[in-house]
């Protein structure tokens, strides 16, 4: 098989969740499927966007919302993309400060009655316009009857910056990924009222994207690049071992800068939230689950739409399904998942009862999205 | 393009970040005769700042991560556009002519002599108000046409209703429209609804 181009360029933010990217390259499994995964650490979401639209980058660790946000032209000029996989669920967080926390904010509802009783401006900050976080922080305000364009300010900040800013009293809590939930514990600064898998149990968090242009002219290397990343996903999640060692070189190379007991508890699914509780997670981040975590679910993207139609990035309803179809590489995923020896689920829409009770499966994306008692009119 | 340009950069959070970059591109600016009318931390105030201010154009560090907050003011203003260029080290001449084709921003590579500053300023303005020229344009065709659609069906309820011809049934329409003093389209768009409302 002719491989298009073998030297890969792949850029990733520097958080738990890009480890299997960094261990593909790590394990040298991308040499075995005739690719060389070269990594290129970013500093910033949008960054990581139009880097891939000018095709400074060959593919990324993308948040699966900024994809379809970009796909869609909310924010920047519209451009075609491609999620080749998805490369992992759960393990984002949603941290508020200690200040809010001796007020007594230490859940969804009491934060609610906090916010009732002492008005004021709050501010929460989540990673992207259009990303994961600002849809899990959006959707647990809005679970516990808190508006998030109305009774809150939502701002952006980098992930890296969330704890500092927090620090500062710059804000009043934070949607991030790990390590930055368990740094702020550990410091003292804040406390995890929420994790995402409570919003929604295996929500799909990061994905393998690129623009669609690099996917159409470079199909062989885009399955070796996939059947890499599942075989590295796949060793991730084999054992406790593997976990342990990907978190030391995650932290060991300055990959993730921070240190390993800020990254290992969680990676493990070891939480404690810092208010005295401690827990095994029954949904903690996943890379691999048989494959059910890599696979790109079309209802995934199209819930992502759902919300940005909810909250009035969109300001009607887009195409669901065909927008989610033609961004889906789900053909080429399935021959990479082929080629790792990976099963391949039969459905490409799941179904999942969400925080507040409703039931998402990808059905009526029109009647879901205007459904919700909170959104934007 | 001889109008004094408001410009703002946007600088890493902390002092202490503050790229060489950022340093020289801005003694660029200043000898390039530039207004910086601010040089603001990439914080949680910039979204108000840049409001507060209305700068002609903003730029921004493209390695940066302040360009994520960056991202939520184009969001946020998702109406009222305004041009965002980007600096950076990397000089592949490929990858800004991308970027400019994208019309996502310009790219200025750093080292850039200062004399050479203001036409690539210049030129990503005219490119961004071209761009913004052509969306108003089309979005005024795109309501220019939906507007006709609606007419014409107007016409044809009354051609039908009355056993007028087209002519008349205009006709009709337009002195309605004067004398309600209303847009034509107003006027075929409550027929419109009187129609289906008595089916």
């Amino acid at each position: 098989m002719h491989i298009e181009k073998q030297a890969v360029r792949i850029g990733f933010n520097p958080l738990t969740d890009c480890a299997s990217l960094v261990m593909a390259a790590v394990l040298g499994l991308d040499e075995r499927h005739g690719i060389r995964i070269v990594l290129s650490r970013e500093s910033s979401w949008a960054g990581v966007r139009d880097k891939l639209v000018t095709g400074e980058l060959d593919a990324a660790h993308a948040l699966l919302g900024m994809v379809y946000g970009t796909q869609l032209g909310i924010g920047a000029q519209r451009h075609d993309m491609a999620v080749l996989m998805n490369l992992n669920r759960n393990g984002q967080a949603i941290t508020l400060s200690r200040r809010l926390m001796a007020q007594g904010a230490v859940d969804g509802p009491s934060l609610a009655a906090l916010m009732q009783g002492e008005r004021r401006s709050y501010v929460f900050a989540q990673t992207f316009p259009t990303g994961t976080h600002a849809m899990w922080l959006y959707y647990w305000l809005a679970a516990h009857g808190i508006d998030p364009l109305r009774d809150v300010r939502a701002i952006t900040v980098p992930p890296s910056q969330m704890v500092y800013n927090l620090t500062e009293g710059h804000m009043d809590g934070f949607c991030a990924g790990e390590p930055w939930g368990q740094r702020a514990v550990m410091d003292g600064i804040g406390v995890t009222v929420a994790t995402s898998q409570q919003i929604w149990p295996d929500h799909p968090e990061k994905a393998l994207a690129t623009s669609r242009a690099f996917a159409d002219a470079h199909p062989n290397t885009c399955r070796a690049l996939v059947a890499a990343v599942l075989e590295a996903s796949r060793w991730i999640d084999a054992s406790v071992e593997n976990r342990r060692a990907t978190a030391e070189i995650l932290t060991g190379g300055g990959t993730v800068a921070t240190d390993r007991a800020a990254l290992l508890p969680r990676m493990l699914g070891q939480y404690d939230d810092g208010m005295g509780r401690q827990w095994q997670d029954a949904h903690p981040l996943c890379f691999h689950q048989d494959g059910a975590a890599n696979y790109p679910y079309l209802s995934d993207g199209i819930w992502f739409m759902t919300q940005f139609r909810r909250w009035g990035l969109l300001k009607s309803h887009p195409d669901y399904e065909g927008t989610a179809r033609a961004v889906t590489r789900l053909q080429l995923y399935r021959e990479a998942a082929e080629l790792a020896g990976v099963a391949v689920l039969p459905h490409s829409l799941r179904s999942a009862t969400l925080l507040d009770g409703g039931t998402w499966d990808g059905a009526d994306p029109e009647r879901y999205a205007l459904a919700f008692p909170i959104r934007q009119r | 393009m001889s109008r004094h340009l408001r410009i703002v950069l946007v600088h890493p959070p902390r002092e202490s970040d503050a790229s060489l970059r950022a340093a020289a591109l801005q003694a660029g600016l200043t000898e390039a005769g530039y207004e910086l009318v601010a040089s603001l931390p990439a914080d949680l105030h910039l979204p108000e700042r840049i409001a507060q201010l209305q700068p002609d154009m903003i730029i921004v560090d493209a390695e940066s991560d302040a360009r994520d907050v960056l991202e939520h003011i184009v969001v946020a203003t998702r109406d009222e556009r305004r041009p965002i260029v980007m600096f950076t080290d990397d000089d592949k001449t490929s990858s800004m002519e991308a970027a400019l084709e994208a019309g996502v921003s310009a790219y200025i590579v750093a080292g850039l002599q200062p004399e050479r500053i203001k036409p690539v300023l210049n030129v990503a303005l005219a490119r961004f108000r071209k761009e913004q020229k052509l969306l108003h344009e089309l979005a005024d065709t795109k309501h220019k046409l939906a507007e006709r659609k609606v007419i014409d069906r107007a016409k044809g309820v009354l051609m039908a209703r009355h056993g007028i011809s087209e002519d008349q049934a205009y006709q009709r329409l337009r002195t309605m429209a004067m004398n309600k003093n209303l847009k034509l389209a107003e006027v075929a768009q409550r027929l419109l609804d009187v129609e289906d409302l008595l089916g």
